[in-house]
Parts: C-alpha cells; structure tokens; sequence
C-alpha cells in the first residue's frame, strides 16, 4: 500500500510539474517527419539596439524578440488567420464589450508559472504605458477610452472594450506579455519611461525570460545572436514532439546584401529574402545543381508596401491643388501608368498588380472588384481625357497648359532608394509622352517623409502602410487623419483628428472615413470585409492613391531544410519552431 | 621638451571645444532628426512623436542642447546616451574597440613591414625592371576602390567576409578558432592594407631617392665608408618623414574605411558610425568624432614627439 501510495504521489508531482497545456500546430507546417537538434543559421541586416519589445522601434529587435516572447493570441505563420497564444480560447459577451480571456497553463523559460498578473503587468506597465518607446496604446484606445484588464483568477482574465472593437484580436497578437517575477522590482516606478532601459543589449541574458520557442543564450556585439531551445515551450507536433526542432537559433549580423547572398550561396544561412536583382542569378545556380532553393511565391506578406503614386489636394499651388483634385486628372494619370513596363523594368518580371493596397492573398479583407475598376496602362484615353476637360497644349511647345497659358508641371517627390527612384522616372516619361511635365525631386527617404507628412510637396512617390488588418492602418487610409498626407485640410490640426463636421472631406471621402469607423467597431469579420470592401472600392474608382505593383516574395532557402516548401497556392510554408535540418 | 608637451597637450582643449561647435553644428544641418525615421510609421501617434522628442530632448533648441551635453561632459564625463540604444555612447564605443584596433594595428604592420623593405629595393634599384614592376602594382593598389577589391578576392577566394565562420563566433578559445580567424582576418588585411601599403611605398622610395641624392651621402662615400653604411645612414634620414605619417595613420584605426567594413561584414566602429550618422543618433556621433579629433590631436603629438628623439636638428631646434 505505501509503495502504491508513493507511486501515487511521484505521478501527481510529475503531471502538477508538467502541467503545460500544449497546443498542437497545424499540420499544414510539419508534413515531414522531423530530425531533432542541430543548429538553424538566419541572418539580420543590423545588430539588435534592444532586446526590449516595448522599449525600441527597431525592426531587428523585434525580429530576435519575437523567438522568445509570445502574445495571448498569434497569427498562423502562413495564413495570418488568428489562432490561440498564450490564451489556449476566449469567449465575447452578447454585446461585444466584454472578452473573458482563459489563459495556458505554461511556464517561463526559468521555470516559473506564466498567470494572468503577467498579462495585466505587461498591459499596464508596457503596452498602454505611453512612454514606453515601442507602446500600442492607439491600438487599444477605443473612442478615446483604454481597454480594461481585469484579473479573474491566475488563468482568467476579462478585458472590457468601451465599445466593439473588430480588430482586438488582431491588436492583440501583436502584444507580447513580459514576466512580471523579472521586471517588476527593476521599473522606476516614478519615471514610466524607465521601461525604455530595461531589457538592453547589455543585460545579462539569463535575466530576460519568455514563452517562445527559444530563449537568449548569447550576443557577440555587432557579429550574432545565439537563442537556444526554452524546454517549456507550448507547441508540440502530431507526432507528440515539444517544439522547436532545433537546439540552436543563431542570427548573424550582416550588413550588406552581397555578402549576405555570399554566405547563404556558402551555406552559412539557411534562408533569407531575395531581391528581385539577384533572382536571376541565385535561380541558375539553383538549376545547376547547387544546393539550395529560389522560391518565387505570390506576396503574402504585407511588407514592403506596394508603391503608391498621389498627388496633393492641398498644394501650395492652387492651380495645381484644383487640378490634383480633379477625378479626371487623377484618371489620366492611371492611364498613363505603365505598371507592366515598371514590372518589367523595375522588378525583373518579379512583381504582381496587387491591390489598393489589401493584397490578393488576404482574403480576409480583399475585394476582387477593384480589378475590373483598375484602368491599365493606355496613354490615347489619357490624352483624351485632359483634352475633354480642356487641358490642352496651347502654345504649341508640346506641354500641355491651363487655361491661363501656364504650363501643367509638378514635381514629384520622392526616395533616393533605387526602386522608387526607376518607377518615379518611368512615370514621368509617361507623363511626358501625355504632354505632362512631372520633374523629380529625389531625397533622401527620411527628408521625403518630412516633406510629404508636412504637406510640403505637389506629388508623391512612396510606399508604406500596408497590414494585414486595415483597421491598423486607418491613420494613413482613412481621411482627417494624421497620414492622409494627399488631403491634410480633412484633418482638424488641434486634434489630428477629422473635423467634428467633416469639413473638406468630399462625398467619396466621407464615405471611406464612415467604412473606418464601422469597420472598427463591427466585431462580426463577414460585416468588416464588406466595409474594407467599400473602402477598397472607393479608392479603386476615386483614386486618392494610384497603387503601381507589389513585388513577390522571393525567398531562397537551403534543400538540407526540412518543412520549408510551397503551398499549391504560390505561398511559402514553414515557421521557425517546424523547420529542422534533414 | 616636456614644456613643449604640455603645451601641446593645453592647446587641446580649446582646440576640442571648437571641434566639438563645429561638429554639433554641422549635425544639425543634416535634415530630420532621430524621429524622423517614425514619422511614416502608423504604429506612432502625432502625440507620441511628441512625447519620443521630449524624452530625448529634441524639443530643445540646439544651442541649449549642445550646452546640456557639454554640462554632461564637462561636470560629470558624461558623453550621453545612444537615442536608438538607450545605453551611454561611451559603453556602445568601448564594445567595438577591440577588434576595431586589433583590426587596424595588424594592418597597419602588415603595410609598414612589407611597403618599407620594398620602397628601399625600390630606390635602391631605380628605373629597373623590379622597380617598374613594384611601380606598377603600387599604382593598382593605390586607385583601385578597397570596397571592390574585396568584393573581387570574395569572389576569387570563394570566402563571405566576417571574422570567422558562423560556429567560431562567440565560441571559447582554440586552436581551430585561431585557425579559422587567420582563414578570415588576412582578407580585411590586406584589403584594407593594400592602398596604404601602396602610398607609403612610394613616399618611401622618393624619400630614399632624395637622400640618395644628399651631399651627405658623396661625402660618406668619398671618405670611404663601405656600401653597406652609407645606406643604413641613408635609411636612417629617409624613415624621418615617414614618422608623421604614422601619427596621421593613427585616426584611421578607428574610423577605418566604412564601405569597406560594410562588404567585409567586419565587427568594427566603421559601420558602427555610419548607422549612427543615418539614424540621427546624435551624441554617439558627436562622442565618435570627438575622440577621432582627440585621436588625431594625440598622434601628431606622438609624431613630433618621435621625431624630436629620432632627428637631433629637430630637437636643437
């Protein structure tokens, strides 16, 4: 009886101390039967200026973050489609203003239970914290008011919304929860923005601890980051293997493209993206035989952004701010686009038309109906166009002028990158061959932002503000806001807000800005793809924004990876934690 | 002699103070500051630009900005903290010194030893075939573009750049580790080493040349004195020039050449610098060049120094 007993008590102490409450991954990311171990070599293009997530708003530290953190709900990999994080499920009340959050039951890489103090500490301290550098507080401020946490018991959580929030689940997967047991005693309780040094490539690594699948194990400055395996991670395979599959992830620091393609030619990386310029060449070494894979797949990753082309309503020029906000005008110029020769010239035959901006992939919110609105490139309907509305060359020196005699020229302001500065001189080519003058103003890219986000530009070459959910891009989309650089006078400049009235806003654009705000607050996804669709629709016919291409994901990875591989659909499979070495 | 250090060494901090106007001043004029790179960023309200400016001190006018960061130096030997890294500009420089010195103190052997012997044979056989040919290889060296040397002995060598390969980074002392390093780090060497090289060994040779042609030297040979001597003296008077050229090398071991560092995916201050100067983080680059001014104020002093005890006209002087 006493050894029954004790055989009894060594399996409750062996389930109380593997209590994790696992999540099997989609099946779609291991279609091969794993080797475990080895290491996984992937590159960044800088060191990391933080390991803090909320204490930077450097691209590389969130990329090297995103390993050992995890969020209480996540993207797929590969579909975007919201799944369970470190909330294993969740239901929302009958008015859409409460969300009861149940929590796993995991642990921290240091071994210590992961409960909803956590999340609250996180959401308080980091998240909504407005002096934490890389907060989300706009993203959980909902008609003014903050979401509220609420603890219930240490796996339960209610949060309350002060009105229906659509992309809560979405804001949400963006929110890494840090470990209360190792932060709290370190934050300056008198200086919030305290948060911002915590967590520095100084720290010693063996005091930031998280849920991901790897945790940090060394940084050799300027050279790499090593992560090594968390033993507590949550996700497990079909087969009952605890993920990741590797021991070691280690990012090298390296800087410039061609080496990067020299190391990954050498099998030092094991994937990386690939520019539309070296695809040619990676492709024919792949052909002939060397050992890794170019895959060319339809974009599914919102960034980079498609270019866009727009033009100022508000120019300082009121012949040119009259003329920009003529439909027609903005029609010709859609016109005269030649997208396929820009896709040709410019991206290596490597680009599709994609959206204005929802991509084709998203189909969550993409609406088809903007193809048969796209008008494609056709320079004679252009010039009959600016001829109907008596844009005509009057003086016979082959530009065309306004009424008054002034010749039509605006300057187009865009980057000294290489790709926005061959589309910027392909349009104003053909612009010239329509009788527009269009010169170019080429800077460099952080002036361009000063002067668009200024208003101190006539025309505009840039690309920025795609996501997956457009709602958390409606400060750039949605009139009245403070990204609406084409038509800052919808914006009220006390608040950067619309104008109580919607004063300046014409029809179209009040009803993009009515699409917004009740895609925001409609939780139901059928009813927020029918409000994105609107806004697609609006812009496809109205074009604020001429959307040029956006290029593939080219991407080349090593053959010795194994569950790394496309999908019948063109997009690319795989995830960190399933990748292994064949 | 030690008054003339210590007044060199005075002569300093003025001079440091108007560097260090100048510097700032020029900054500014680059357009954008830090947050100018967020600015596009939908993630980061108006509101919050605001509030990043204010953290950092943006808000203020540069003038009382300069004065803030000269107080810091000043009172407390506080160089300021990194915008994009939050931690003091002095730890983030002090982190990438090691290799960046080790880097440049090997290269700048690897030149002396192998530009000075040749500039000798060079002057020493004038318009000769060898002397044409080192003439030749020494022009290559100093026009053609280190970055594109070593993207052509890449491609040539089959080797990615780096110090080591991938498992030997941050791994614990081996031999196989000090094998790998001398696989990498001859690529940087000569790379970096090899317009320098170049330069030094023709300023060599002219200077041999010039000696060459001294009345000193008739007059050593018109008394007699064997062959071998009377270039040892000539050697001797010819290396005094080059002895400030060395104080001016020292700036170079730390801000080295940056596009170059860049292509050889070096761990140095170089690229460092540079993504410093792009990001607007403006106390690391101000903190950067100031110890660059220091560091060059420093090696003249070395060189006038060196060539006072070298050359006994300099010293009665």
């Amino acid at each position: 009886m006493k050894k029954f007993m004790l055989f009894f008590v060594i399996l409750l102490v062996s389930f109380m101390a593997f209590a994790t409450e696992f999540e099997i991954v989609d099946e779609m990311l291991t279609p091969e039967k794993p080797n475990m171990g080895g290491t996984l070599y992937l590159s960044v293009s800088s060191s990391p200026q933080s390991f803090n997530f909320y204490g930077t708003l450097d691209g590389v530290s969130y990329t090297i973050a995103g390993n050992f953190l995890n969020s209480l709900v996540e993207l797929h990999p590969v579909t975007n489609a919201i799944q369970p994080g470190l909330a294993k499920s969740w239901e929302v009340s009958a008015d859409n203003k409460v969300v009861t959050i149940h929590l796993r039951d995991v642990k921290w890489s240091d071994g210590k239970p992961f409960t909803a103090d956590d999340v609250i500490f996180t959401f308080d301290n980091f998240v909504m914290n407005k002096f934490a550098e890389g907060n989300s507080i706009a993203r959980f401020t909902i008609n003014g008011e903050l979401v509220k946490f609420e603890k219930v018991d240490d796996h339960t959580l209610k949060a309350y919304l002060p009105a229906p929030y659509g992309p809560f689940f979405m804001v949400m997967s963006h929110a890494s929860i840090y470990p209360k047991h190792i932060l709290e005693s370190q934050i300056d309780t008198k200086d919030p923005g305290s948060v911002n040094k915590l967590w520095t490539t100084n720290t010693p690594l063996n005091q930031i601890v998280g849920t991901g699948p790897f945790v940090l194990e060394n940084y050799v400055v300027d050279q790499k980051v090593v992560l090594k395996r968390n033993p507590y991670y949550w996700k497990k395979d079909k087969l009952g293997n605890t993920l990741p599959y590797f021991d070691k992830l280690e990012y090298l620091v390296i800087k410039d493209t061609q080496v990067l393609n020299a190391k990954f030619m050498a099998g030092d990386v094991d994937y990386m993206s690939v520019s539309a310029a070296d695809f040619p060449m990676l492709k024919q070494m792949e052909l002939d035989g060397s050992k890794f894979t170019i895959f060319m797949a339809q974009p599914t990753r919102p960034t980079p952004s498609p270019v866009h082309i727009t033009f100022n309503f508000d120019a300082k020029n009121p012949e040119l701010a009259q003329l920009f906000s003529n439909k027609n005008f903005r029609m010709a110029m859609e016109y005269s686009l030649n997208r396929e020769r820009v896709i040709e010239e410019v991206y290596n035959t490597l680009a599709v038309l994609g959206g204005v901006p929802v991509l084709p992939a998203n189909t969550a919110f993409y609406n088809p109906a903007i193809e048969d609105i796209r008008r494609e490139y056709n320079p004679e309907m252009a010039m009959s166009i600016l001829d109907a509305i008596g844009l005509v060359d009057r003086n016979g020196d082959g530009w065309r002028d306004f009424e008054n005699g002034n010749t039509i020229e605006f300057v187009l302001l865009t980057s000294t990158g290489q790709t926005d500065q061959d589309i910027a001189y392909i349009f104003s080519e053909e612009a010239k061959g329509i009788g527009i003058k269009c010169e170019l103003q080429i800077v460099d890219g952080s002036l361009r932002s000063q002067k668009a986000l200024s208003g101190d530009f006539e025309a505009c070459l840039w690309a920025f503000g795609n996501q997956p959910d457009p709602q958390l891009r409606k400060a750039i989309w949605s009139p009245g806001y403070s990204l609406y650089y084409c038509h800052f006078s919808t914006m009220n400049p006390e608040t950067k807000e619309p104008y109580a009235d919607l004063r300046n806003m014409y029809d179209w654009e009040k009803q993009v800005h009515y699409a917004f705000e009740i895609g925001q607050t409609a939780m139901d996804p059928q009813e927020r793809k029918v409000q994105y669709g609107i806004w697609q629709e609006i812009y496809a016919e109205y074009i604020p924004f001429i959307y040029v291409c956006k290029g593939m994901d080219l991407m080349g990875a090593s053959n010795s990876l194994g569950n790394f591989y496309q999908l019948d659909n063109g997009s690319l499979a795989y995830a960190v934690y399933t990748l292994f070495r064949k | 002699m030690v008054s003339f250090i210590i007044r060199r060494i005075l002569i300093m901090i003025p001079m440091m103070l108007v560097i260090s106007f100048i510097c700032f001043f020029l900054i500014e004029l680059q357009p954008g500051d830090f947050v100018s790179q967020y600015l596009e960023n939908p993630r980061i309200s108006p509101e919050q630009i605001d509030y990043i400016k204010a953290n950092l001190g943006l808000d203020k006018t540069p003038m009382e900005r300069y004065g803030m960061w000269m107080k810091g130096i000043i009172t407390e030997g506080d160089f300021g903290y990194s915008f994009a890294f939050k931690r003091p500009v002095t730890d983030l420089i002090w982190e990438r010194m090691g290799w960046t010195i080790g880097i440049a103190l090997v290269t700048i052997l690897f030149q002396w030893l192998i530009a000075v012997p040749l500039g000798i044979y060079s002057a020493l056989h004038p318009y000769r075939s060898g002397d044409y040919l080192l003439t030749f290889i020494a022009f290559i060296g100093i026009s053609i573009p280190e970055f594109f040397l070593a993207l052509i002995l890449m491609f040539a060598t089959g080797t990615s750049g780096g110090l080591f390969s991938p498992q030997y980074i941050g791994a614990p002392f081996s031999l196989a580790k000090m094998v790998d390093l001398a696989q990498h780090v001859w690529l940087p060497i000569v790379v970096i080493g090899i317009s320098g090289l170049a330069g030094l060994m023709r300023v060599m040779r002219g200077n041999m040349l010039d000696t060459l042609g001294s009345p000193f030297v008739n007059s050593l040979r018109a008394r007699g004195l064997p062959e071998k001597w009377v270039k040892r003296h000539v050697i001797k008077n010819a290396l005094n020039p080059m002895v400030s050229i060395a104080g001016m090398e020292l700036p170079n071991i730390f801000s080295g050449t940056v596009i170059t560092a860049i292509v050889l995916n070096l761990p140095t201050m170089g690229p460092f610098f540079y993504t410093a100067l792009m990001n607007h983080d403006q106390y690391l680059v101000m903190t950067f060049l100031m110890f660059i001014a220091l560091i060059t104020q420093i090696g003249n002093l070395i060189a006038d120094v060196l060539l006072a005890v070298l050359d006994p006209r300099i010293r009665m002087s």
